[in-house]
């Protein structure tokens, strides 16, 4: 019976060089993640999440705190047996051909010889990888096939445990569409997986919860819903040739079936307006709904998601380096909108109130 | 011992083109003379050291360096299990091209009208498995002290500092100098003389000294493995 991950007052330090200052890594994290649910671990460089999985793969010897998997310790090789790992900086043997690598890996998983050849094969064939790719030398590979290698032999055997940092990486949009659905089929057989990924759009499609990692500790976990992980909100903003009333925007926004938020005019008779859609295509009818009833709509901007204002608001500085979000296609018309204050509050809790998992 | 782990260590020796390129020189090459010159014997043949080095250097320490180690303990696999396997899978392939080696020696030696005793050749060709099994260990516990083929730098390093030491144990007169640096001598160059083996119990001392070390070397590199902690993660959070 699988218990989930329990993490229990985690602190991790290194000493830089061989006789610097020691760094600590990870300060008191504590964290239950439950059997089947889709975790994501979020911050910015140096923040702990790769140490983090490291103690959770048995890499690294904590210097304080507890770790459970199963109830079992980390590299307890029952622990291994029904672990799948995905390492940020991939390193294969890169002599070995991907059918080889994916065997090898097999092997070492202990699972039967008997089927090997037939589990590999599909491993490949899972991951977009045809045969004669499997059947080239591993050198030969490109980024995007790399991972989808590395990826393949996470998924061997079926494990119960899938700890994947940073999956998608170098992997082409065909591959990150794969990945979401490879993540969407472990979560319906049940896998518990570990997701680090600088990727905040995708944590926050495919999450259950996501851990905000930030100096070593755990900063704040945001639950995320199926529902409204997709929902954006969107700012729009019209000339001043002509007055606008809210009872105008509710309008548009109850044709489309968009939720209105807010509204603010400027001196000079124009506006702007905040709504939330649920998806690309409710954004594009509101914005044609907008312009039915009479707004002279300027410009349509979606606004961060929430895990892109959480990331930015504790994370200074991140701004200017954070990837722009991306824009529904109905409202192309954006420019980047201005960071807003984490809202939602119900539904953002720091770690010590939150719940055992979904 | 693993065996997914001995076979991925004999392709990946086999495949590597400059270990090849070693391992003809170092096989063929001292068999040559004895083709011209049957009178030599095996004086050609000296020892298995070459033969060793070329399966041994970086057994571990070059995974460690390349980083595939990390996916590899993400197995099930003990990590003494892993230290055994490598220094197994070395031993054999090792000793395999030693006997070889001899055996090739020995049969050139009696077309050529030479032919060499077969005790002698039995006992210089355990005496090579000997030494192959106990210079795998060392080569085990270098590997784990340093990354990539950094053992071989340690074990040249060994045998310069034994050196040094036999020297100036000379010039100062210090005998326990000239003895520690012979020890470490014939710890990182093994030398075994099985000859008085089947003689008297005394004539096993050889033997039992190349078990303690191999033992030894295996038991302090499984300590070293174990204690060491895989990460990239100081440098990238």
């Amino acid at each position: 019976m699988a218990d989930g991950i329990v993490i229990e007052d985690l602190s991790k330090s290194y000493r830089r060089g061989f006789v610097g200052e020691r760094v600590q890594a990870l300060g008191g994290v504590s964290l239950r993640i439950a059997p089947g649910e889709i975790f994501g671990i979020i911050g910015p460089n140096g923040a702990g999440k790769t140490t983090l999985i490291g103690c959770l793969l048995g890499f690294l010897r904590p210097d304080a705190g507890r770790i459970a998997i199963d109830g079992k310790a980390p590299d307890d090789l029952a622990v291994r047996a029904a672990t799948g790992y995905l390492p940020e900086r991939l390193v294969l043997d890169r002599w070995m051909s991907g059918l080889e690598f994916l065997a090898y890996h097999h092997a070492l998983a202990r699972l039967p010889a008997a089927t090997r050849r037939e589990e590999c094969a599909q491993a490949l064939e899972r991951v977009g990888l045809d045969s004669a790719a499997g059947h080239r030398a591993i050198r030969g590979y490109s980024r995007g096939m790399l991972q989808r290698i590395g990826l393949a032999q996470a998924l061997l055997g079926h494990p119960r445990y899938v700890f994947l940092d940073e999956p998608a990486s170098g992997v082409d949009p065909a591959g990150v569409v794969l990945f979401r659905k490879l993540l969407a089929d472990l979560k319906g057989s049940g896998v518990t997986v570990l997701l680090n990924s600088h990727q905040l759009e995708q944590v926050e499609r495919v999450c259950d919860r996501v851990a905000f990692v930030k100096g070593g500790k755990v900063e704040a976990i945001e639950t995320l819903d199926a529902g409204a992980a997709h929902a954006r909100g969107l700012r729009v903003r019209w000339a001043a040739t002509g007055a606008v009333d809210d009872s105008a925007l509710r309008e548009a926004a109850a044709r489309a079936g968009a939720a209105f938020v807010e509204a603010g005019r400027t001196a000079s008779g124009g506006g702007s307006a905040r709504f939330v859609a649920a998806d690309d295509g409710v954004a594009a009818q509101l914005l044609r709904a907008l312009v039915e009833v009479g707004v002279p709509v300027v410009e349509a901007a979606p606004e961060e998601s929430r895990l892109e204002r959480l990331f930015l608001a504790a994370a200074p500085g991140a701004r200017s380096a954070a990837p722009a979000p991306t824009p529904p296609p109905a409202a192309s018309a954006a420019a980047e909108s201005p960071a807003a204050p984490v809202s939602d509050p119900a539904r953002f809790r720091p770690p010590g109130q939150e719940g055992g998992g979904p | 011992m693993n065996v997914a782990l001995l076979t991925a260590l004999w392709r990946q020796r086999f495949m590597s083109p400059m270990r090849m390129v070693f391992l003809l020189m170092l096989f063929a090459f001292p068999l040559l003379p004895l083709i011209v010159s049957p009178a030599m014997g095996f004086t050609t043949l000296q020892d298995a050291r070459g033969l060793t080095l070329i399966f041994a250097v970086g057994m571990i320490g070059q995974d460690v360096s390349s980083g595939v180690l990390q996916l590899l303990f993400a197995r099930p696999v003990r990590r003494a299990d892993y230290v055994l396997s490598r220094w197994i899978a070395v031993s054999i392939a090792a000793a395999v091209l030693a006997v070889a080696q001899l055996f090739a020696a020995s049969v050139i030696l009696t077309a050529r009208g030479a032919a060499p005793d077969s005790t002698a050749v039995g006992l210089m060709m355990a005496q090579r498995i000997v030494e192959v099994v106990q210079l795998s260990a060392v080569f085990a516990l270098l590997s784990a002290l340093v990354n990539g083929m950094g053992d071989l730098g340690l074990w040249f390093l060994a045998q310069l500092t034994g050196g040094v030491l036999a020297v100036i144990a000379q010039w100062k007169h210090w005998p326990w100098l000239g003895r520690v640096g012979d020890e470490i001598g014939r710890i990182v160059t093994p030398v075994v003389n099985l000859a008085g083996v089947t003689s008297d119990l005394a004539g096993l001392a050889p033997l039992a000294t190349a078990l303690s070390i191999t033992t030894l070397a295996l038991v302090l590199a499984i300590l070293l493995v174990n204690r060491k902690e895989l990460s990239y993660a100081s440098a990238s959070g």
